[in-house]
């Protein structure tokens, strides 16, 4: 590809995708009559009230906070139960491992919709309905074909020397795991925690069926409800001010972490 | 698997043996939960208040939400739902009293009323009362009620000298002034086709065949979609469309956006209910007005020129309730007289409730007031409840015809396949409209 | 996964057999008792939690479509295959499985290209690339109500950045309702979707053409090939492994639409966006038919079974298989 050819395509791409999401910056901060009216104008002035608005009025503050509760809270219990499972299934083949294994594989394929109406009556029966806890044992549940995939994958790349040094040291199954596999295993747990962490922040199918409450809302829940509540159908501002709410923390998490996540992608998508 | 197996999908009528007696005091613990629509939930959430100061030993908690009915369905599932409830438009409550999930009142409503002025039925606009009642059992009960029509703003055709006419031939010519001077003459909240059935072309048709044509299409009459009034209705809302007539666009357009529209000034009119006022006051651009009208009559049609199209807002009481008899004593103070008449003056509606309206009406609801009293002939078009697949069948029709893609014998052919599938489908319930 | 299975290339298997080297037979022997309590005590949450969570309710789904179910309350009726028959005639259905199958289609191939295409550039030396490689990702990044949200303003008729374009570059046409009007709405929605997608696609292709060696691409250029009719015969063939990866995700991904055509159109302009899960969510929640709603979620899932068969017997050997066989033995 010559260069001009190459310079004019990374042109495109990146007018591509960072145009629309600079729109959506600069929009943040017009007052919502000026969005309407002149789209293309730069904020004059700028109009910070909007973020206030979107934060406190429409809630979004909270259900921000809803967010980090149910994304901590389900990483919590998604790494650990995830990594042991994975470490077993990598480095302890038994009768049925395999089928266990595919069981987990299995659950990557069909959409959530499938299990929506029974997912939603169990929840009601063990009243679980519409309770951060609730919500956070579904995400760990839907979360760990993904995860468990992923870190058997890693755990079977590991050498086996350091296992084996650690057990004729005396180490039994869970030390080793614990003091010798498990720090190895950091860099993959950490990639598969930050895919996960956005994946769970931005989930929006489950959270509208199984927490329709206001006070219990997750941030696309709130951003949803931002867009179509009557009142502030014609408050764009405000509208635009939440989508940066909901997209900036993502991409903090995202940049930070861009190299190991990129390589780990790279390295996994090799292996098949 | 839990869920049990009840025998029979139709009508599975079972009301409790014991019906609700509405003569029991309150006391206890009552939970309300309400819609939090265009009027909000505050003025239930004072009423509480009052009720609980006049009554010692009870409290009364009122929650709600623009889309309440998303935790209402899976309460009712679990069997443990409010005392009282006013689920809005998401939820069928005409499933749930097919599926004996609500209590009938009708001996409730023989109960007396709050002042003790007779029985509490009796309080009520006969007209509307029927409007909740399915086989002649009342399921549901009314409060404030919505009347359908039009709305212009009086400021800006003053300006333009312009009137609004009495025959819908005055309209094509009205619209033609207001294209002129650089307006849309009428926009509509094409997101939700219904605004445009309910508040111009069902008039219409009541206009041309007189109300048996409009029960016809409720009582699932066969034929009834391809009648000549419907047909000449819909005529003139795609003779409007063909003109363009109406802002373009309209047909992407929410209910806010469309009337954000309007009060800015981009269209001259809109139909709405009578809530419009209550749900835009907040961001109506100063200056701004607004007043009821009824469709211009087509010249020579059968129908009542007086006829008025309203809709009401369920509101009912559970049968897992666990203080039902608290829920009907509450509602009995929020349509006792007083009452009522606060919720007039603050939320510019008109209630169910008799003598309601004499009051100091605000402005907007002069207007609507006078022509509801001066009416012959209350009806409305409440099959769309009774059958929304049928209803999002016409409602996706009729986006068609606005979009040219469907011509209006080609809607009416559509909508009179969709009523034959209700009519075919044994596991609908049948309504029927005396 | 079995190493033995026909997806990997001998290369690979090789590879593979290293890793597994911990299946030592020596330690097998050494019976540990404590072992068979470690392994199920370690494995326990995580099997636990997906049971009752994922399994039981997918159990459950496959009952539930067989009664006639208002999900308003708990009384519901067996009807067996009923929902299944009137599936079948239902044109709803038909009509909503022919969008997502336009989309596999025109969105499916869209994606695909253009991934390929970026794909080059993210394999590209030079520092400018690195910038590149962050930014694809970022609508991936975006939660997908916020992508329906922003691309509803794009196609805004009024103050939309896309007619606002048409307009400066006083291009002709009322096409200003995208959203609104049939012939333009379900491909509008599919752009949305590939400005979503085509940056993990992006990476999955860069992670394949790296790992192509040297030699190949050496070899195809003495063989006097270059661009295009290089990336067909050589490029292509050995993107094997990823070929799959992406086709099957990428199918599932399309298969399961929803959140963007929910936000952006719910289905219309009488249905002309409908897809399948849009309109088991209308027939679940609008018309309370939830019996009928899970059989619409179990075709759907018969669908993605289907075509996920039908992929990975399209793309199934490894064309490159002979050579690195033949590298391997010299």
């Amino acid at each position: 590809m010559n260069k001009a050819l190459r310079q004019t395509a990374f042109a495109l791409l990146y007018i591509s995708i960072l145009g629309p999401m600079l729109w959506m910056f600069i929009s943040s901060i017009k007052p919502g009559y000026e969005i309407v009216s002149s789209p293309w104008s730069l904020p004059n002035p700028v109009h910070l009230i909007n973020y206030s608005k979107a934060w406190n009025e429409n809630g979004l503050g909270h259900a921000f906070t809803n967010s980090i509760l149910i994304c901590v809270g389900a990483l919590i219990i998604l790494l650990p139960a995830g990594a042991m499972a994975a470490y077993v299934l990598a480095r302890y083949p038994f009768k049925g491992s395999q089928i266990i294994f595919g069981t987990f594989l299995g659950g990557m394929m069909f959409p959530f919709f499938l299990v929506m109406v029974p997912l939603f009556f169990l929840m009601t029966q063990i009243h679980l309905f519409d309770t951060k806890i609730g919500l956070i044992l579904v995400y760990v549940g839907f979360s760990l074909s993904f995860t468990v995939f992923v870190l058997t994958g890693f755990f079977q790349t590991l050498p086996n020397e350091l296992a084996e040094a650690a057990m004729l040291d005396g180490c039994n199954d869970h030390a080793t795991f614990w003091k010798v596999m498990l720090p190895l295993a950091k860099p993959g747990i950490l990639v598969v925690g930050v895919f996960n962490a956005i994946g769970l922040w931005n989930e929006y199918g489950l959270a509208l069926v199984l927490m329709p409450s206001p006070q219990n809302r997750t941030l696309p829940l709130g951003i949803a409800n931002l867009a179509s509540t009557q009142q502030y159908g014609s408050d764009w501002g405000a509208l635009f001010a939440g989508l940066v709410i909901a997209v900036v923390p993502v991409l903090a998490v995202y940049w930070l972490f861009r190299n190991e996540i990129h390589r780990t992608m790279m390295a996994g998508a090799l292996k098949g | 698997m839990a869920i049990s197996c009840a025998p029979g999908g139709g009508s599975t009528n079972s009301t409790s043996a014991s019906e609700l007696s509405g003569t029991e005091p309150a006391k206890g613990k009552i939970e309300v939960v309400a819609f939090k629509g265009g009027y909000g939930i505050d003025f239930y959430q004072q009423a509480a208040k009052d009720f609980q100061a006049k009554n010692s030993g009870v409290s009364v908690t009122v929650t709600g939400d623009p889309h309440v009915w998303e935790q209402l369905r899976p309460r009712m599932v679990a069997g443990d739902p409010p005392d009282l409830m006013y689920p809005g438009w998401g939820l069928d409550h005409w499933k749930l009293a097919d599926e004996g999930q609500i209590y009938t009142l009708d001996k409730a409503l023989d109960s007396p009323a709050y002042d003790g002025q007779g029985t509490w039925g009796s309080t009520f606009e006969p007209s509307i009362l029927k409007l909740g009642q399915k086989d002649g059992k009342q399921y549901v009960l009314p409060y404030f009620f919505n009347l359908q029509g039009m709305w212009f703003d009086p400021g800006v055709f003053a300006k333009h000298g312009w009137k609004i006419p009495a025959t819908f031939d005055g309209l094509l010519t009205l619209c033609n002034q207001i294209k002129a001077a650089g307006i849309a003459p009428l926009t509509f909240q094409g997101k939700y086709p219904y605004y445009l059935i309910e508040n111009m072309i069902i008039p219409w048709i009541q206009d041309i065949g007189g109300i048996e044509a409009v029960n016809d299409l409720q009582n699932l009459t066969p034929g009834a979609w391809k009648s000549p009034a419907v047909l000449q209705a819909v005529t003139m809302i795609d003779t409007l469309n063909k003109q363009g007539d109406f802002l373009k666009g309209s047909v992407g357009l929410t209910h806010t956006e469309a009337q954000t529209a309007f009060l800015q000034g981009r269209a001259a009119m809109i139909p709405c209910g009578t809530w419009l006022h209550s749900e835009m006051s907040a961001t109506m651009p100063p200056g701004a007005q607004m007043q009821y009208f009824l469709p211009p009559m087509v010249t020579g049609g059968k129908g009542d020129p007086s006829a008025i199209a309203i809709s009401i807002e369920p509101w009912m009481i559970p049968t897992k309730a666990k203080n039902p008899g608290g829920g009907i004593a509450f509602f009995k103070y929020l349509t006792s007289l007083d009452e009522a008449k606060k919720f007039v003056i603050q939320k510019a509606t008109l209630m169910s409730i008799k003598g309601s309206d004499q009051v100091q009406l605000p402005p907007t609801l002069v207007e609507p007031a006078r022509l509801f009293h001066a009416s012959k002939t209350i009806y409305s078009y409440i099959a769309r409840q009774w059958y929304p697949a049928q209803e999002t069948e016409i409602e996706n029709a009729l986006t068609s015809m606005l979009n040219q893609e469907l011509t209006p014998r080609q809607f009416c052919d559509r909508a009179e396949a969709a009523a034959d599938k209700t009519r075919n489908d044994a596991t609908i319930t049948k309504h029927h409209l005396s | 996964m079995d190493k033995d299975s026909i997806r990997f290339s001998p290369a690979e298997q090789t590879a593979l057999k290293r890793a597994d080297s911990h299946k030592n037979p020596r330690r097998k022997s050494k019976r540990n008792p404590g072992r068979s309590m470690f392994i199920a005590l370690y494995l326990a949450p995580a099997l636990i939690l997906y049971a009752v969570f994922v399994v039981w309710p997918l159990i459950q789904a496959f009952q539930f479509s067989m009664y006639r179910w208002s999900g308003l309350s708990n009384q519901s009726t067996m009807i067996g295959l009923d929902n299944f028959r009137a599936l079948a005639h239902d044109d709803h259905f038909w009509n909503a499985l022919k969008h997502n199958i336009w989309l596999e289609i025109v969105i499916g191939v869209l994606v695909v290209i253009l991934s390929l295409v970026v794909a080059h550039a993210l394999i590209a030396k030079g520092s400018s690339v690195k910038w590149l490689r962050g930014v694809i990702l970022f609508p991936q990044m975006m939660s997908l109500i916020v992508v329906a949200i922003l691309w509803m303003f794009i196609y805004n008729p009024q103050f939309g950045l896309l007619n606002a374009i048409f307009g400066a570059l006083h291009m002709p046409g009322d096409q200003k309702t995208w959203l609104g009007k049939p012939d333009t709405a379900l491909a509008a929605v599919g752009i949305a979707f590939a400005w979503y997608a085509v940056g993990f696609y992006a990476m999955l292709f860069a992670a394949g053409l790296s790992g192509i060696p040297a030699e190949v691409n050496e070899a195809a250029e003495l063989d006097g090939a270059v661009g295009l009719q290089k990336f067909f015969k050589v490029t292509w063939a050995n993107l094997w492994a990823m070929k799959r990866i992406v086709a099957v995700h990428l199918t599932i991904t399309v298969l399961n639409v929803f959140v963007l055509v929910f936000i952006m159109t719910s289905g219309g302009p009488d249905r002309a966006t409908d897809v399948l899960l849009t309109y088991l969510y209308e027939r679940a929640f609008t018309d309370s038919n939830f019996g009928y709603a899970t059989a619409i979620a179990v075709a759907n899932f018969a669908v993605a079974m289907v075509l996920t068969l039908i992929i990975l017997k399209a793309i199934g050997r490894d064309p490159t298989e002979a050579r690195d066989f033949k590298r391997l033995k010299t």
